[in-house]
């Protein structure tokens, strides 16, 4: 049967059609944005974090009421916790991966101006102890470090008097750097000229970020490693390289230790926390989780009650034309030919529903894009999205159609 | 008409199995939106209603250092909660140009009961001045308030609230009783009702919605401050302010900016004289000569405020437009539903047709139907919606223990299932009331 006539007959019973169409385009507009949330809170998930992950324990909170701790209590404990039995090395270090409650941030500007927002971690030996993978360069020399103070007054980094040394990830010489090798290379503070800037030494394959929301498109390896030790502090956190054979003995034997060096001024309340990496991780994208189920909640409701209508409309409309397929049937149509046809119908209303629905989906993600902080939809979800849709359409239709074929064509004689 | 309405239930019990889909399809996408939006209804309430239209932020920019920029690469706002330095905290105060002001800062600290074994508890508390009661309408179960004179004194006294004593004292009868904060001992001298205005408006660097965290008592700050009370976090410091080792807890009171100054302006010529007055105050502050800052204040009231800081998270909001559109789906598929029910009965309307029955009573009789689907379905949609309630409540990310459903709510959705009741069987009810009579008493 052409294409012309089948037009025609939808035309002449237009409202059901139209149904079908209406909700093949709404659910066809709702999955293409779930897809694209979910896909946001998944690449924070996937992104490879470059750690010696299994090795890694993670110490924060360590916080007095009473006074900061000094540059001379933190080396001190860095020391006590690398000599416990089971443990590699241990550094005292500020802002640590999957650790978001404290962020360090920084803006890095290229030579050829491209400026990138990143977390910067740092301590003594962290290439070390989070078992990072140098691809170029070296990583920083004992004599490069230099001490920072860190307390609640004070909002930024202060400034060096001379390029400080950093390393970076090759996600950021990508982006820095366009394909050209980064070592050696200046990077500037935008907005502030005065300011001498870093100088990159190294660069490891891989290091997630801590603000782990922001590990998405391509962003999870924005972060850089400072030359800089931790200083006077109001507070200290250690990452702690394990023998994970020994992990038992080397997690009492740091609970002990920090108790023993920070226990007496931490006072009553203690927001201490010492956890594996895999627990911290856990924490961190907790919330991510719980989104995640909750988007998975609503595509199997979409795809259900989508599919719920195509069967009882098309059934419905199967019914009606009972008579018909009997004519058409006892005129010589084959079973499949009926098969088909119905197959054909809901695919050229699908088609169009889904057109309509990607329409609709650019349309709503650009005026939630303008209330709210969400990225642009980009155009390939559009496709996988209607392609859901028109394989579920389909498969929703299949029932019906079937039912329609085996209509005998003795039907024909009758009246109903 | 009530005829029709008994048409529309009879209706309903004819085809009992495209009844139950399009009653569990209609609950499922009202008890989605439902959610969402108490949720939502919850987040965006007035924080003190009747009051919250008068109070005013008062913001001077007077930290002598140059000005940062307001959000890094990263999204991270510094220094944007408006807050002022104490010295023009007291200049203000001192000035007295509104109805009622206060300047004030939620801090945490460790309190203890007096006796042989006291209790003790970590919690914040809200370090202000004595005009603080009137200008927030603080209801007070016994004692009384500090006066202005006690905040010159820097006078131990507190008000807290009664569940503190209770859990602290064991009974709400507390007045005269002395309860340590910090290195201080302070003489209670009331006891308030529990003051959780939410979003937590007044401070929003502390936090902005929790159902477990508030400020529990009221001290003069002065002498929280004499008691070695830190106030946490600042919008900025001096810069040639002398290095004070600070802990992360605390913040140099004399040189950062950390107090949050409210007042009360009743009228809108005070509120442009106020305006003017602060405007004024920064214009005259000659030591900030040489920051190359201009001479920046603000005044902004309550709704502004909370909209500009952003407190609603933006995915309370997403998964309103989420779950309304998914009500929207529900709402095609069960209109579906109902055409296909109302043409199957096309030989029916024929007969009523011919037998005189007006295209309107038809009409009628099909939404009155749809109606009672949907009607029904907000029925089953209640428990849903409170189960909906429940499993965000257990997500636990700050402000989800807020979902709750209040009456307006409740009535909410019955006129939401109303709605969209008479939306969804307009056209399905259009359609049937066009059926021909003469076409389909023939045919049956």
């Amino acid at each position: 049967m052409s294409l012309r006539i089948m037009l025609k007959i939808l035309q002449r019973h237009a409202l059901m059609p139209a149904l079908v169409l209406l909700q093949v385009a709404l659910a066809c507009a709702i999955l293409c944005n779930v897809l694209f949330l979910v896909w946001q809170r998944v690449q924070p998930m996937v992104a490879p974090s470059g750690l010696a992950e299994d090795e890694l324990v993670l110490v924060d909170q360590i916080a007095s009421h009473v006074r900061p701790w000094t540059a001379a209590e933190a080396r001190e404990g860095q020391l006590a916790l690398s000599h416990l039995p089971g443990v590699r090395s241990a550094s005292s270090a500020l802002g640590l991966p999957m650790i978001g409650q404290v962020t360090v941030d920084y803006a890095l500007k290229s030579p050829a101006g491209v400026s990138v927002g990143v977390n910067g971690y740092f301590g003594d030996g962290l290439v070390k102890t989070l078992g990072l993978e140098l691809v170029e360069g070296r990583d920083f020399l004992p004599g490069e470090y230099g001490d920072i103070g860190v307390s609640q007054s004070s909002s930024g980094v202060p400034t060096a008097k001379s390029a400080q040394s950093i390393i970076i990830t090759q996600s950021l010489e990508r982006q820095l750097f366009k394909g050209e090798s980064a070592v050696g290379k200046l990077l500037a503070v935008p907005d502030d000229p005065s300011d001498p800037g870093y100088r990159v030494v190294g660069v490891v394959r891989h290091l997630l970020r801590n603000q782990v929301d922001l590990a998405t498109d391509g962003r999870a390896d924005d972060t850089i490693l400072a030359a800089l030790r931790v200083g006077d502090t109001a507070i200290l956190s250690y990452a702690v390289r394990i023998d994970p054979v020994m992990r038992e003995v080397a997690l009492r034997g740091i609970h002990d230790t920090i108790k023993r060096e920070f226990g007496p001024l931490m006072g009553g309340e203690s927001f201490l926390r010492i956890g594996t990496y895999a627990e911290r991780r856990n924490e961190a994208l907790k919330s991510a989780r719980a989104a995640l189920w909750l988007l998975a909640g609503v595509t199997i409701a979409v795809i259900v009650v989508t599919a719920i209508g195509i069967m009882g409309l098309t059934g419905f409309w199967v019914q009606r034309r009972t008579r018909q397929i009997g004519i058409q049937r006892a005129l010589g149509a084959r079973r499949s030919q009926v098969l088909r046809y119905f197959l054909l119908e809901n695919l050229l209303i699908a088609g169009f529903g889904v057109l309509l629905g990607m329409a609709l989906a650019f349309v709503a993600n650009g005026l939630l894009m303008h209330f709210y902080e969400l990225p642009r939809l980009p155009w390939n979800y559009l496709p996988i999205g209607g392609a859901i849709v028109l394989v579920l359409g389909q498969l929703a239709v299949l029932g019906p159609a079937m039912r329609a074929a085996d209509v005998p064509p003795v039907v024909a004689t009758r009246a109903i | 008409m009530r005829y029709n309405l008994m048409l529309a239930w009879h209706g309903l019990k004819r085809f009992p199995r495209s009844t139950i889909l399009a009653v569990l399809t209609v609950a499922m996408g009202l008890a989605a939106t439902m959610t969402t939006l108490a949720l939502l209804h919850q987040l965006t309430a007035d924080p003190l209603p009747g009051r919250s239209g008068h109070l005013y932020l008062a913001w001077v920019d007077t930290v002598r250092a140059k000005s940062g920029q307001s959000t890094s690469l990263n999204g991270v706002a510094i220094n944007a909660n408006h807050r002022i330095k104490l010295d023009d905290a007291k200049g203000l105060l001192h000035d007295h140009r509104a109805h009622w002001q206060a300047p004030m800062a939620s801090t945490s600290v460790e309190m203890t009961g007096s006796g042989p074994n006291p209790r003790s508890k970590h919690d914040y508390v809200m370090a202000t001045t004595s005009e603080v009661i009137p200008l927030f309408g603080i209801a007070l179960r016994s004692g009384r308030g500090w006066t202005p004179g006690e905040d010159e004194q820097r006078a131990r006294v507190v008000v807290i609230d009664s569940e503190l004593a209770q859990s602290i004292y064991g009974t709400v009868d507390v007045l005269g009783r002395e309860l340590k904060i910090g290195k201080g001992v302070f003489r209670i001298i009331g006891v308030s009702a529990v003051f959780a205005p939410q979003p937590h408006f007044y401070d929003l660097s502390a936090f902005a919605f929790s159902g477990t965290r508030r400020d529990r008592a009221f001290v003069p700050l002065s002498a929280l401050l004499d008691a070695g009370g830190e106030l946490s976090g600042n919008d900025g410091c001096d810069e040639d302010a002398p290095a004070k080792k600070t802990t992360l807890f605390g913040t140099d009171v004399a040189h950062c900016a950390t107090l949050s100054y409210w007042v009360d302006l009743p009228s809108k010529a005070q509120v442009d004289e106020f305006r003017s007055y602060l405007q004024h105050y920064v214009e005259e502050q000659k030591s900030l000569a040489g920051f190359g800052k201009p001479a920046r204040s603000d005044l902004i009231g309550v709704g502004a405020w909370l909209s500009r800081q952003n407190v609603v998270p933006d995915n309370a909001r997403l998964n309103a437009w989420l779950a309304g559109s998914f009500l929207l789906l529900c709402m095609a598929n069960v209109a579906g539903l109902l055409a296909a029910r109302f043409l199957r009965r096309g030989a029916e309307i024929g007969i009523r047709r011919a037998l005189g029955a007006p295209r309107g009573a038809i009409f009628q009789q099909h939404v009155f139907e749809a109606a009672l689907i949907c009607l029904v379905g907000g029925l089953l949609a209640l428990p849903l919606t409170l189960f909906g309630l429940w499993t965000l409540r257990l997500q636990d990310s700050g402000f989800t223990d807020l979902a709750r459903l209040d009456p307006a709510m409740f009535g909410a959705l019955f006129l939401l299932a109303l709605g969209v009741g008479v939306l969804t069987g307009w056209l399905p009810a259009w359609r049937a009331s066009r059926v021909e009579p003469g076409l389909q008493v023939k045919s049956a």
